[in-house]
């Protein structure tokens, strides 16, 4: 399997991962904010919006990597008018900024709640346009293997599944270690485990949809012979038993979420003793503990094949002609 | 001066022998493992034996490739930094004071004709020696042609002599970038897309 392109793997699940996170958890705060006070849900998405601007820097800076010449790429936004890799740097410098002015100014109370809101407004939308761009980069006419509406869809899955599972961490991390629940914990528990079972739901539709997805692009294109073909080989099989492994990493988190979607819904009263006392004053109960180990086990299975995946696409780069 | 340089492959005269291959090399001082005229050698068919007679169907012929300076070049299209351009006279290069060493062209690029240069860490292609067209000299891989293979000219005047042909594999379909390029095909010659026969010498072009 090729190795060559892991900058730009890492890249690509860093970006996605915090562009999701940052999307889910504003729509939490669309509509969990509405019933249980904006300051609720903040308590629980601080970390993880903290968290969000510095890794995309960071994604930014490993993308840097996979340049021959890192000192040209102030010329990348030239262009814009032209090249998704134009359109994806701008608009990914550009949610990068706004997401640490967010956070700063949210952590500094700077602007008023509206101007806040319009700026987190306009970051999410700069990072949809990045995923976007990202994804139609790589829809190139010449390269079967990419070519097609399955790479921003799968871009965008992968987006949203990794960010949702990445705030369900942050949250259930947030009111499960005594020295955050003190800081950040308070009552909230109705608004987390209302929180928890909208992101393992959609996780579990989206992670239907790329089990699916995925399979049948590489099953069309090996039908169609040429280079397409030789791409759909090198996805299923490029990296030995990668691809199944990936499945395999794939299912088994999607069978987590479900079980932790199964704890939110049943567990109920055992898991919310240990979280009702609050502010850090009451013992975590067992309940809480395994809610955190299985989304956390979650997310990691999750993320694992998401990485393998990405692998095997930069391994599916196969041209026509010569 | 040309609105549309191209250039003209007869694959009936083409022996294959990558003189225009390492002309090139020499005269563009290219460094090991960049290549801007590569020759693919497409072959196919089978050998039988039918009551003691050998009947044979295979087939190969070559196809000298370089930079198509096409008329929609993909390479321009996918570039970020704007550092690929078309010339006046059609001539597609590269600047290396803008290039950030994405790849990105090299990737899309059907013809393989943007090379990467390790070292330098910039992408690379041949420029049609846009220096010898300069002094009113033909470019090196046309001059050193032993078997008269090539030849170069304005691309509207290469199809009134040559005709329009350059679908023939293993080129891709030419609609997708409208390669500067007319070909005489082999009789031999398959179409673009093509999955009777294979490139035989995938190695060399790498």
């Amino acid at each position: 399997m090729d190795t060559q392109e892991t900058p730009l793997v890492i890249f690509t699940i860093l970006a996605q991962l915090s562009v999701g996170a940052f999307v889910i958890n504003g729509v939490l705060h669309v509509l969990a904010g509405r019933k249980n006070g904006q300051a609720k849900v903040d308590k629980l998405s601080d970390p993880a919006l903290y968290a969000i601007g510095p890794i995309m820097i960071v994604a930014l800076a490993i993308s840097l990597a996979h340049l021959g010449d890192p000192l040209h790429a102030i010329y990348t936004c030239e262009n814009f008018g032209r090249s998704w890799l134009s359109r994806e740097i701008v608009f990914g410098v550009a949610f990068a900024v706004g997401a640490i002015i967010f956070s700063v100014a949210h952590a500094k109370k700077w602007f008023t709640p509206m101007l806040l809101q319009l700026l987190a407004g306009v970051t999410a939308l700069f990072g949809l346009a990045f995923i976007l761009s990202q994804g139609m980069i790589y829809v190139i006419p010449t390269i079967p293997g990419w070519d097609s509406w399955a790479t921003p869809v799968s871009f965008f899955i992968t987006t949203f599944l990794l960010g949702g599972l990445a705030v369900g961490v942050d949250f259930v991390v947030v009111t499960t270690i005594p020295s955050m629940r003190a800081r950040h914990g308070g009552d909230t528990t109705p608004l987390l485990y209302q929180s928890l079972r909208w992101i393992s739901a959609s996780a579990m539709v989206l992670l239907g949809v790329q089990f699916v997805v995925e399979p049948t692009y590489a099953l069309e294109l090996s039908s169609k012979g040429g280079a397409a073909a030789q791409s759909a080989n090198l996805l299923l099989f490029g990296g030995g038993s990668v691809f199944i492994v990936e499945m395999v990493l794939f299912f088994a988190g999607g069978a987590m979420v479900a079980f932790f979607l199964h704890m939110i819904r049943s567990g109920g009263p055992i898991a919310v003793a240990g979280v009702t006392g609050g502010g850090g004053a009451t013992a975590v109960g067992l309940s809480q503990r395994a809610m955190v180990y299985a989304v956390g086990t979650a997310f990691v299975l999750v993320l694992a094949s998401e990485v393998l995946g990405r692998m095997l696409f930069y391994t599916a780069n196969v041209r026509i002609g010569f | 001066m040309a609105k549309q340089l191209g250039f003209f492959i007869d694959q009936n005269y083409c022996t294959g022998c990558k003189t225009c291959q390492v002309v090139c090399k020499d005269k563009n001082d290219l460094p090991v493992g960049v290549i801007w005229r590569r020759i693919a050698e497409w072959a196919g068919g089978s050998t039988n034996r039918y009551n003691g007679a050998v009947e044979t169907t295979a087939f190969a012929y070559y196809t000298s490739i370089s930079c198509n300076h096409c008329a929609d070049p993909i390479c321009i299209k996918v570039c970020p930094t704007t550092a690929i351009h078309k010339g006046d006279d059609g001539i597609v290069s590269i600047d290396d004071g803008l290039c950030v060493g994405c790849r990105l062209c090299e990737w899309a690029c059907p013809y393989g004709a943007p090379q990467f240069d390790s070292a330098r860490g910039v992408e690379t292609k041949c420029n049609f020696c846009a220096d010898f067209l300069a002094e009113g000299k033909e470019p090196a891989c046309v001059a050193a042609c032993p078997s008269r293979a090539l030849e170069y000219g304005e691309l509207s005047e290469l199809q009134a002599k040559h005709g329009t042909i350059n679908n023939v594999a293993p080129l891709p379909d030419p609609s997708i970038t409208r390669p500067s390029l007319v070909i005489a095909p082999s009789r031999n010659a398959q179409p673009s897309g093509s999955t009777d026969g294979a490139v035989i010498n995938p190695k060399e072009l790498v």
